[in-house]
C-alpha cells in the first residue's frame, strides 16, 4: 500500500465509511441505479444516431431529452465513486479494473461531447456505436474490481 | 416444502458445479447481470417519467412505450438467466437470504402493478397518448414502478453484502450462516 492510499485509509471519514457497515452497500446500490440512466441515455442517443430509436423526434431533441439525465447521473456517479474510493482505497487504486475503467469514463466523456457537438458527420455512427461498447465495458469493469486477481491474474496489480 | 432439499441437485449439477469452479464465471455472469438489470430499470424510469409528464407530454406515450419495451424484455431475459446462473451456484445461501426473498417479492409487486397497467389504466390511452397529462392511476402506476424497481436493484446490491458463499456443494442443505 503507498503513502497516500495509507493515508487515505487512516483518515476519520475513511474509518467511519469503514465501520458504519450500510453506507457501503447503500452508495454501491445509488450508484447503480445511475448506471441504469447513464446508460439508457447513451443507448438512446446512439440509437438515434443510428436511426433505430427516436426517428420521430430531431437529434438535437432526444439530446436535449437525454444530456441532462447524462450529466446529472454522471455527477452522482462520480461523488459515490469517491465514496467508494475513500472507504476502500486499497480495493480501487490496487485494481487493474479500476485504472482502466477510469480511461474508459474519460473516453465515454470525450465521446459524449464529440457526438453532442457533431451528431452528423460520417464518424458520427462509428462514435454511437463505440459510446455504447465504451459503457458497457465500464460496467463489466466496475464488476471486475472485486475479483482483480480472477479476471487479470498475472495482470492484476495486487496480485 | 423444504426449498433447500428442491434445489440440491439443481445446486450440485454440472452448472452449479462450473459457476463455482470457473474463477471467470462469476464475475461475467455478475457484471452481464448488473448490466441487463441497469437497463430494464433505465428502460422502464424512461416510460414511468413519461406516465408522469416528465419532461413533458408532447411525444405520444405509445411510442415511448413501445420503443423501450422491446428493449426492456430483451434485458430482463438477460437478466433472468444471468439471476438463474447465480442462483443455482449457491441456491442454499440465497433462500435464506432475506434480502434476496425481498428483492423477490418486489419484482413480483413491480410485475402486478404493470399488469393492472397494462389490463385497465392503459385501456383509454387513445385519450391521453399526445399532448395532455396522464390520469390519476397512469401517474400512481408510474411513481409505483420506480419506487418499486429502485428497490429492487438495492436490495439486490444488499444480497452481495448478507449472503454467505459457500463454495462447496452441500451435503446438508441447512447449513446455518452468521448473518
Amino acid at each position: 500500500m503507498d503513502a497516500f492510499t495509507a493515508w487515505l485509509h487512516a483518515t476519520a471519514l475513511s474509518q467511519t465509511i469503514q465501520a458504519v457497515r450500510w453506507i457501503v452497500p447503500l452508495v454501491q446500490s445509488i450508484h447503480i441505479v445511475m448506471i441504469g440512466i447513464v446508460f439508457v441515455s447513451s443507448l438512446m442517443v446512439c440509437l438515434r444516431v443510428l436511426g433505430r430509436a427516436g426517428t420521430d423526434l430531431s437529434f438535437d431533441e432526444v439530446q436535449r431529452r437525454f444530456m441532462p439525465w447524462i450529466r446529472g447521473a454522471l455527477a452522482v456517479l462520480l461523488a459515490t465513486g469517491i465514496v467508494l474510493i475513500i472507504g476502500e482505497p486499497a480495493r480501487e487504486f490496487g485494481a487493474t479494473s479500476f485504472w482502466l475503467k477510469m480511461l474508459l469514463v474519460v473516453i465515454a466523456g470525450g465521446l459524449n461531447l464529440s457526438l453532442a457537438r457533431a451528431p452528423a458527420t460520417s464518424s458520427a455512427r462509428g462514435r454511437a456505436i463505440a459510446l455504447v461498447i465504451v459503457w458497457v465495458a465500464i460496467v463489466f469493469l466496475g464488476r471486475a474490481i472485486a475479483y482483480d486477481v480472477e479476471v487479470w491474474q498475472s495482470l492484476a496489480l495486487h496480485g | 416444502m423444504d426449498l433447500a432439499a428442491f434445489f440440491q441437485p439443481l445446486e450440485a449439477s454440472f452448472i452449479g458445479e462450473w459457476m463455482r469452479g470457473s474463477l471467470k464465471a462469476m464475475p461475467v455472469v455478475e457484471a452481464t447481470h448488473v448490466l441487463a438489470a441497469a437497463t430494464v430499470f433505465g428502460t422502464i424510469f424512461v416510460v414511468d417519467l413519461r406516465l408522469l409528464g416528465i419532461p413533458g407530454v408532447k411525444r405520444a406515450f405509445t411510442r415511448v412505450s413501445e420503443e423501450m419495451t422491446r428493449i426492456t424484455w430483451a434485458a430482463f431475459a438477460l437478466a433472468a438467466v444471468t439471476g438463474v446462473l447465480m442462483f443455482i451456484a449457491n441456491a442454499h445461501t440465497y433462500l435464506i437470504n432475506r434480502a434476496f426473498g425481498l428483492k423477490l417479492t418486489a419484482i413480483v409487486a413491480a410485475g402486478i402493478n404493470m399488469l393492472i397497467f397494462e389490463r385497465y389504466t392503459r385501456r383509454g390511452v387513445a385519450g391521453w397518448d399526445v399532448g395532455v397529462q396522464s390520469p390519476r392511476a397512469a401517474k400512481i402506476a408510474g411513481l409505483l414502478s420506480i419506487l418499486l424497481w429502485v428497490a429492487v436493484l438495492f436490495l439486490a446490491r444488499w444480497i452481495g453484502f448478507t449472503k454467505a458463499y459457500d463454495f462447496s456443494v452441500p451435503d446438508d442443505p441447512n447449513i446455518q450462516f452468521n448473518f
